[in-house]
């Protein structure tokens, strides 16, 4: 019974609506657009720290709530805000579930470890599961199947440049 | 010859950087990689590179491909993988997909979702990737999930893993191994060290990042939203940073913050016209 409402509990949290109530702060100056394109009219200019509130995302912009009016923003120029402490809750439900302290430290009798550095410099090789994994590989053939049938079509684009190494 | 020197000299400078903790250390190093440096390398072809770079430490595929297999077991071996069929294959459909996107798609690949609460990922050499099951479930969405496996796929296309390997033991052993006089299993893991422990190490900050705008790219070559992995790496950013399942990823990784910024300078409105699906409808959920 404590499982099944732990598990509900759980489901609750993993289903909550992704932007729920979250915040953010400007990280680059940027307007705020009527739309989510790069020339939408802009109806006002953000400065670096404000703080907004974030209602949606649609591709790589955000619909967001300020003082200064409510429009579009680009989502690479809003640093999310820890208003929801999503960490914290998940973290410590799993490790309820899995008999993990909050510590980070296993509980041995569960079966389910952590991955720090001294656990995977003593960790055996496991042929069986090497094997177990090396039978659910795809080929390319069944890939581009399984592409197609969600609609997926590839394109061409160029790797990104790497930035000028920055020193400020 | 020259060219030759100058190039072998820029690799052991690269990867001498790779494990430099120091951060004054890394500082200078990222003034002297701006002179110039950094951009050589990443102007040259991916495949020049590894090729130059393989050629010298002597490393053939099929090695590349035995190492990784080490790795992956021993991995396996402290984490084995969640028992949902439907799950592993779902992932090795996606990652096999993104994976068709570089410039490696006939690798052997492989995928695979490991249990452990932890929120990391694993790249080994020559196309084992693992995710932890308390990464996939942050993931909202098929674009997500295309996205970290696109970060790892990244790693092994450049070899950011096996650079390390050959910086250390593996460099004496590669003729070896390359002249045949060195087989089997127990060979192999002398050249990788303790365990799985490889996947533990550090790379050098810009080799993530790197993977980052890979991961960007491939995704968005796939045809998923190309913001979602940015998408993820926000997510990630709201673990705090004394939160023990995120405390590896944090230690070997620049901060989601950081891996944001450089991100948003380099896209910056390159993406704009790109269109791409998050496939959330056909997301495989993880049973918690």
């Amino acid at each position: 019974m404590n499982s099944i409402r732990l598990g509900a509990a759980l489901f609750a949290l993993l289903a909550m609506p992704v932007f729920a109530a979250e915040t953010g702060s400007v990280i680059r100056a940027d307007g705020i657009r009527v739309e989510p394109f790069r020339d939408a009219k802009k109806i006002a200019t953000l400065s670096i720290g404000d703080k907004v509130e974030i209602v949606k995302k649609n591709g790589g912009w955000l619909l967001i709530k300020s003082p200064k009016g409510k429009g579009w923003v680009h989502m690479l120029n809003v640093r999310k805000g820890d208003i929801r402490k999503r960490s914290g809750n998940i973290g410590g439900l799993l490790g309820m579930a899995s008999g993990r302290a909050g510590t980070g430290k296993v509980v041995a009798t569960t079966g389910i470890r952590g991955l720090d550095e001294f656990e995977l410099q003593s960790a055996k090789f496991n042929e069986s599961e090497l094997n177990l994994v090396e039978s659910y590989a795809i080929t390319r053939a069944e890939a581009q199947v399984f592409a197609t049938q969600g609609k997926l079509v590839a394109r061409e684009f160029d790797y990104l440049p790497s930035p000028e190494v920055s020193t400020k | 010859m020259k060219a030759i020197i100058k190039y072998l000299s820029i690799t052991v400078l690269t990867l001498a950087c790779s494990t430099a903790w120091s951060f004054d250390f890394e500082e200078g190093f990222k003034k002297v990689l701006k002179d110039g440096i950094q951009k050589k390398i990443e102007e040259k072809s991916d495949a020049a590179t590894s090729k130059a770079l393989l050629g010298l430490a002597g490393t053939s595929q099929e090695e590349e491909i035995a190492i990784g297999r080490q790795i992956a077991g021993n991995l396996l071996g402290a984490s084995a993988l969640v028992k949902d069929q439907s799950l592993q294959t779902y992932v090795n459909n996606v990652g096999r997909w993104v994976a068709s996107q570089s410039e490696r798609p006939d690798l052997p690949w492989h995928f695979g979702v490991i249990e452990s609460n932890d929120v990391n990922a694993f790249a080994a050499p020559g196309g084992y990737i693992f995710l932890t099951r308390g990464l996939y479930s942050l993931l909202q969405n098929e674009a997500e999930l295309a996205g970290v496996l696109g970060h790892e796929i990244g790693h092994v296309i450049r070899k950011h893993h096996l650079k390390i390997l050959q910086q250390s033991s593996l460099i004496d052993l590669g003729g070896k191994l390359l002249s045949g006089q060195v087989g089997g299993n127990n060979q192999v893991q002398k050249l990788i060290g303790n365990g799985a422990e490889v996947v533990a190490r550090s790379l050098d900050k810009n080799a993530e990042f790197e993977a980052d705008r890979i991961a960007v790219v491939l995704a968005t070559r796939a045809g998923y939203d190309a913001f979602a992995f940015p998408e993820v790496l926000q997510q990630i950013g709201h673990f705090a940073k004394d939160d023990g399942s995120v405390s590896l990823l944090f230690k070997t990784h620049p901060h989601p913050d950081d891996r944001l910024e450089k991100l948003g300078l380099v896209i910056n409105d390159r993406l704009d016209d790109v269109k791409g699906d998050t496939l959330a409808t056909r997301f495989y959920r993880i049973k918690p």
